[in-house]
């Protein structure tokens, strides 16, 4: 990678006001934007290091208040947290279901949900694409295995975060803070689909960060599930990941939230399988149907049309396994 | 007294005829009965500790004073004419020290009709240039100020397309190696067809895997005067040292090629490298030492792979399963250079008794990155094919896969006529049956559903001259053994211990092993084929019962004994004459420096017999009929390579090798851009190799039958014959729970739920 200067955090503010200059960029774990230096894809000045933050390494819980969680968590840390695998267990799964143990032990939450698309033709420098101000996507007519779809449109790389369809599932909301705005969105919100003139995955701006993930204590009665399908046993990105979170009154599902990682450039939110459940009683033939209709507008690409069956395959999984 | 014969060695699948100069005969392996004290013994590795720990240097770990730094330019583009190549701005950048390319490098030709610094690149990441400089980083900056201006010309990708008559053209006389195929044919095909109840033809295709291994490919060189020493990340140092002399102008004794530590080859390092040829000269130019060590990106560019293949088989079979004909036209898509292409015919040639045949391969040059050997190259693929297509001909006969397999059974070798010295495959499957619980009564599927099956595995595995060593003892009783070859982590130096404690009769304390240095050692051929216990193996037991000879001589003198009274254990002499045992150094003590150097040579290979590698592997698989996730529940293998030296480190060969084709199996795939010809997952995060928790029970056990004829261990390879059924194991597996067959590696989801959908 080129040289840079290495600036330590030392409060939000200043954080935010360095990186208000050009050719500024925040680093938490590193082992997302590390891999992009490397790569040369892109060549900051100055990175301005957030691990020295201390607060923002926080876990805290309250049945309330719900859990909040400092954008410095890592991975491994929600993971292995006893009342985060207890009560917001579809979070603990997907944390557990990323990357590798020596990637979760660096990862940070903030730095997950910020990650850079995967595409190999977005981290290889050989390819100046569309997403990279360049005129082309070369997914759409090339190597398109592990590419969106679901809603594409010029750019047609998946979302790789694990975490985000979990925490979009438990209905999270982030505190970010900028130059003149300090506030909370809810998590969904943060993701687009990039555009012409945004040609981004998130709407944070280079001198915003997250602070803070807030999490509302899911019903009693709620039930979730982390579903990943992988090339492997561990160590990949999801080809699809389904986050269920079901509550149930009686027997019916009161409440559904369903999002589905791998096969968009947003965590996508069935909202459609989400309006098919609820109020109505669990049947093989109701989970069929909301399978169904969870890619309902699939768009495949050549090589990638496997992940229509392997999305309808999870989700009906997902909703029999917490039916049963 | 040395003998010049011509002779003919098997080596991956071609056999060889040349001259050598044998010597070495007379030692008899050892019986299977012999009472045997480290041979055949689970001995831990003797470098383990210094491998564990750190301390054992690698290629990479070598810091010269004053060293500098390499990193190549490599090609974007497939195939281009470089018209130009500025290096101004490179050169002034502050500590750059070089930039080699072909304007200021002599012209060197390398493999066939190219140079080491061509003006034409033929795949994305070609070398086009080098920067030598004070550290990496500033090397890597200076890639990106070389300014190269490229005539685009035309590319091909695909082995098929690159056939055509109007195919972009990579060498003046075409795209296919030899200029044209190369073709194997006994009996009469056609009366084989006429005479068969059964034929069935497919397509196959395999995949075009990379090696990663976990030390990548590099080279420091250093000049002191007019020699060279370089510290070489290779599988052949002798190879190395030739290839240097050769390119450089050099005399032999001026070149010095070291490799004490090896992290992994599997045939990728069998040849001389560019990096190496390019290390040398930018040594020889900058006065200093030079280091160019390849990234995980390059590894996975230039290094070599598996090529892929495309193999259409075609086999006859009477009603009762006996095979009448088989045919096999197999295309190889060899990248934009070979030297050495693999022989993807040899199981359908060799596996079963089949009287009418044909092999015919294309081997084809693409714009892509090059083939090199990869641990039992050809055969993996070829095996996959033939087994695959074994199992749907013992379906189509409503015969149990295992039995069409002993019904083709040969104890012939069927290419030469010649019987196999031992063959143990008929145990190997009745073993490894019996251990699987093979056949399965079929069981009730639901979405869940289950498969196994089986495949079968042949290859040479015998060592062959010339290799050399010599043991020393030492004046306190410690012997040296000294050879050329190199520990390429299978755990040579080991077994090369045992094999002279054993001859001795010394403790394996006291035995030191060096190897991996020309100038100190003496020629062992290249660590590949599976072949280095049985050449090297055979030429150090030599030399330690020579040495062995000369002590009982002089210690019979010393001692005053009858020399034939005398025996040598724990490294104690004994004999009814002697009052109680001596310690050898008692013996020598007294004898100022006197030097014991005992000279062994590998022994001829026999005329009469074929000496081959066989075993047998059973998978069981489930398959996920909903996610098309394949999980491989277990495997069971049987392999017969004759006597085995050490269990443990044979039983690394042997999970390694399983692992190795599970991934190549199910996910292993480099994916190249069909429109750039960039590969895409030129990391390891993309191209897949197994993580531990991909691993199935592996149960294996081996035949275990010392082969007398092979040489004077009894002791064949086995460093590749693990490899080579799994892969078809685990496709007849996946076949058997779905109830369709997938023609093409690897197994992914992907294919696996396309299959469903039909
Ligand atoms: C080989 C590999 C495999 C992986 N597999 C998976 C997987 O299976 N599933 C998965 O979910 N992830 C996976 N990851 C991604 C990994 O989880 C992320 O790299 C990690 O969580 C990012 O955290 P970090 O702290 O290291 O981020 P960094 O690399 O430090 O930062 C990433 C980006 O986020 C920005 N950023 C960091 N913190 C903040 C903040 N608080 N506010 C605003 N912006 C911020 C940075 O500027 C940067 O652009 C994998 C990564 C690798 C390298
Ligand atoms: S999918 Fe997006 S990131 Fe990938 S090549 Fe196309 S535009 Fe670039």
């Amino acid at each position: 990678m080129r040289s840079f200067e290495y600036v330590n955090a030392t409060n939000i503010k200043t954080a935010i006001a360095l990186l208000s200059e050009p050719a500024t960029e925040a680093i938490a774990g590193g082992t997302d934007l590390l891999g992009e230096l490397k790569a040369r894809l892109r060549s900051p000045r100055r990175l301005v290091n957030l691990k020295t933050l201390a607060k923002l390494r926080e876990i805290r819980y309250s049945p309330q208040a719900g859990l909040r969680l400092g954008a410095l968590v890592t991975l491994a840390e929600i993971e292995r947290h006893p009342v985060i695998r207890e009560r917001f267990s579809i979070l603990a799964q997907a944390a557990a279901s990323a990357a590798t143990p020596q990637l979760r032990n660096m990862g940070t939450i903030g730095g997950n949900l910020c990650q850079k698309p995967r595409c190999w033709y977005y981290r290889n420098k050989l390819f100046p694409c569309w997403l990279k101000g360049g005129e082309k996507c070369f997914a759409e007519d090339g190597e398109n295995k592990y590419h969106a779809i679901l809603g594409a449109d010029r750019c047609h790389a998946v979302h790789p975060s694990d975490l985000a369809p979990a925490l979009i599932a438990l209905d999270a909301t982030l505190r970010v803070v900028g130059p003149d705005l300090d506030g909370e969105i809810s998590l969904e919100e943060l993701y687009t689909k990039p555009t012409e003139s945004h040609r981004q995955m998130t709407i944070l701006g280079p001198n915003e960060l997250i602070v803070e993930i807030r999490v509302p204590t899911p019903k009693k009665a709620a039930r979730g599930i982390y579903l990943k399908a992988m090339e492997r046993q561990s160590w990949s990105f999801a080809l699809v990941s389904v986050a269920a979170q079901l509550s149930f009154e009686g027997e019916r599902i009161a409440d559904a939230r369903l999002v589905l990682g791998g096969v968009a450039a947003i965590p996508w939110r069935a909202k459609d399988s989400e309006r098919i459940l609820i109020g109505q009683k669990f049947s093989e033939e109701l989970a069929e149907r909301a399978a169904e209709a969870a890619v309902a507008g699939a768009q495949p690409l050549r090589e990638n049309a496997y992940k229509v069956p392997l999305a309808k395959g999870l989700v009906k999984r997902a909703l029999e396994s917490l039916a049963g | 007294m040395p003998k010049v014969i011509k002779t003919k060695t098997e080596f991956e699948g071609r056999v060889l005829e040349e001259y050598v100069v044998v010597e070495g005969e007379g030692l008899t392996a050892w019986d299977a009965q012999a009472p045997l004290k480290f041979v055949g013994k689970k001995i831990p590795r003797i470098d383990g500790p210094e491998r564990a720990t750190g301390k054992a240097a690698y290629t990479f770990d070598v810091q010269l004073p004053g060293m500098l730094y390499g990193k190549i330019l490599r090609s974007p583009h497939p195939h281009a004419r470089i018209k130009n190549i500025n290096t101004q701005r490179a050169e002034t950048l502050p500590g750059v020290r070089a930039v080699l390319c072909y304007k200021n490098t002599p012209k060197i030709s390398f493999r066939r009709q190219t140079f080491i610094f061509d003006e034409i690149v033929r795949y994305v990441g070609d070398e086009v240039a080098c920067v030598i400089a004070d550290d990496e980083e500033i090397a890597q900056d200076a890639l990106e100020l070389i300014e190269v201006e490229y005539e685009i010309l035309p590319f091909v990708l695909d082995p098929e397309e690159a056939l055509q008559p109007n195919a972009p053209k990579l060498y003046p006389d075409g795209n296919l190696l030899g200029g044209q195929p190369e073709v194997y044919q006994r009996g009469n095909l056609e009366q084989g067809f006429a005479q068969a109840d059964v034929v069935i033809e497919r397509t196959f295709r395999t995949q075009c895997a990379l090696h990663n291994c976990m030390e990548p490919h590099g080279s420091v060189a250093l000049w002191e005067g007019d020699s060279l020493t370089v510290w070489d990340s290779t599988q052949h140092i002798f190879g190395v040292r030739e290839g240097l002399a050769r390119l450089l102008g050099l005399p032999l004794h001026k070149v010095r090629v070291i490799k004490k530590y090896m992290g992994g080859g599997f045939g990728s390092k069998n040849n001389l490298g560019k990096y190496t040829v390019i290390a040398a000269l930018a040594a020889r130019m900058t006065g200093r030492p030079v280091k160019i060590v390849l990234d995980r990106h390059e590894e996975n560019l230039a290094t070599g792979n598996r090529p892929a293949s495309i193999q259409r088989l075609k086999i006859g079979a009477k009603r009762d399963g006996a095979l009448t004909a088989l045919e096999l036209k197999a295309i190889i898509a060899a990248g934009a250079y070979c030297l050495w292409p693999p022989s993807v015919g040899g199981p359908a040639r060799e596996l079963y008794a089949c009287p009418n045949l044909k092999t015919e391969q294309y081997t084809v040059f693409t714009n892509t990155g090059p083939l090199s050997a990869f641990r039992a190259p050809g055969y993996v693929e070829g095996t996959f094919a033939l087994e695959s297509l074994m199992d749907e001909l013992a379906k189509e006969l409503g015969m149990d896969p295992l039995e069409l397999r002993l019904k083709n059974y040969t104890e012939i070798d069927q290419t030469t006529g010649r019987p196999y010295s031992t063959k143990g495959l008929r145990e190997a499957y009745e073993r490894g049956a019996k251990l699987f619980g093979w056949p399965r009564r079929p069981e009730p599927q639901g979405q869940l559903r289950r498969g196994v099956g089986m495949a079968s595995q042949i290859w040479s595995g015998n060592g062959m001259p010339p290799a050399y060593a010599l043991v020393k003892i030492n004046p306190d009783g410690t012997a040296t053994v000294i050879t050329g070859t190199q520990d390429i982590g299978t755990g040579t130096k080991t077994v090369l211990a045992q094999i002279a404690a054993e001859e001795l009769g010394f403790p394996i304390e006291k035995i030191s092993v060096e190897i991996g240095d020309t100038q100190m050692g003496l020629y062992a051929p290249l660590s590949a084929g599976s072949m280095t216990v049985a050449s090297v193996g055979p030429a150090v037991r030599m030399a330690a019962h020579e040495a062995r000879q000369q002590l009982l001589d002089v210690a019979a003198q010393v001692l005053e004994a009858p020399r034939e009274s005398l025996t040598i254990t724990d490294g104690l002499l004994s004999s009814p004459a002697l009052q109680k045992p001596v310690a050898v150094h008692e013996v020598l003590k007294n004898l100022e420096n006197f030097m014991i150097i005992g000279r062994g040579a590998r022994e001829p290979n026999p005329e009469d017999v074929t000496v081959n590698t066989f075993g047998a592997q059973f998978a069981e698989v489930t398959v996920d009929t909903e996610t098309g996730e394949v999980k491989v529940e277990r495997i069971v293998a049987v392999h017969d390579s004759g006597r085995v030296i050490n269990p443990l480190t044979l039983s690394s060969q042997i999970e390694g090798g399983i692992i190795q084709g599970l991934g190549y199996a199910l996910f292993e795939q480099r994916v190249v851009d069909r429109n750039t010809g960039v590969v895409v997952n030129d990391n390891l995060e993309n191209y897949k190799v197994p993580t531990a928790l991909d691993i199935p029970e592996i149960v294996f056990e081996m035949v275990e039958r010392p082969d007398p004829r092979a040489n004077n261990l009894g002791a064949k390879g086995v460093g590749e014959p693990p490899i080579i059924p799994t892969a078809a194991a685990i496709a007849n597996a996946v076949a058997d729970a779905l109830g369709v067959r997938i023609y093409e590696l690897p197994l992914t989801r992907e294919k696996i739920l396309k299959a469903l959908q039909h």
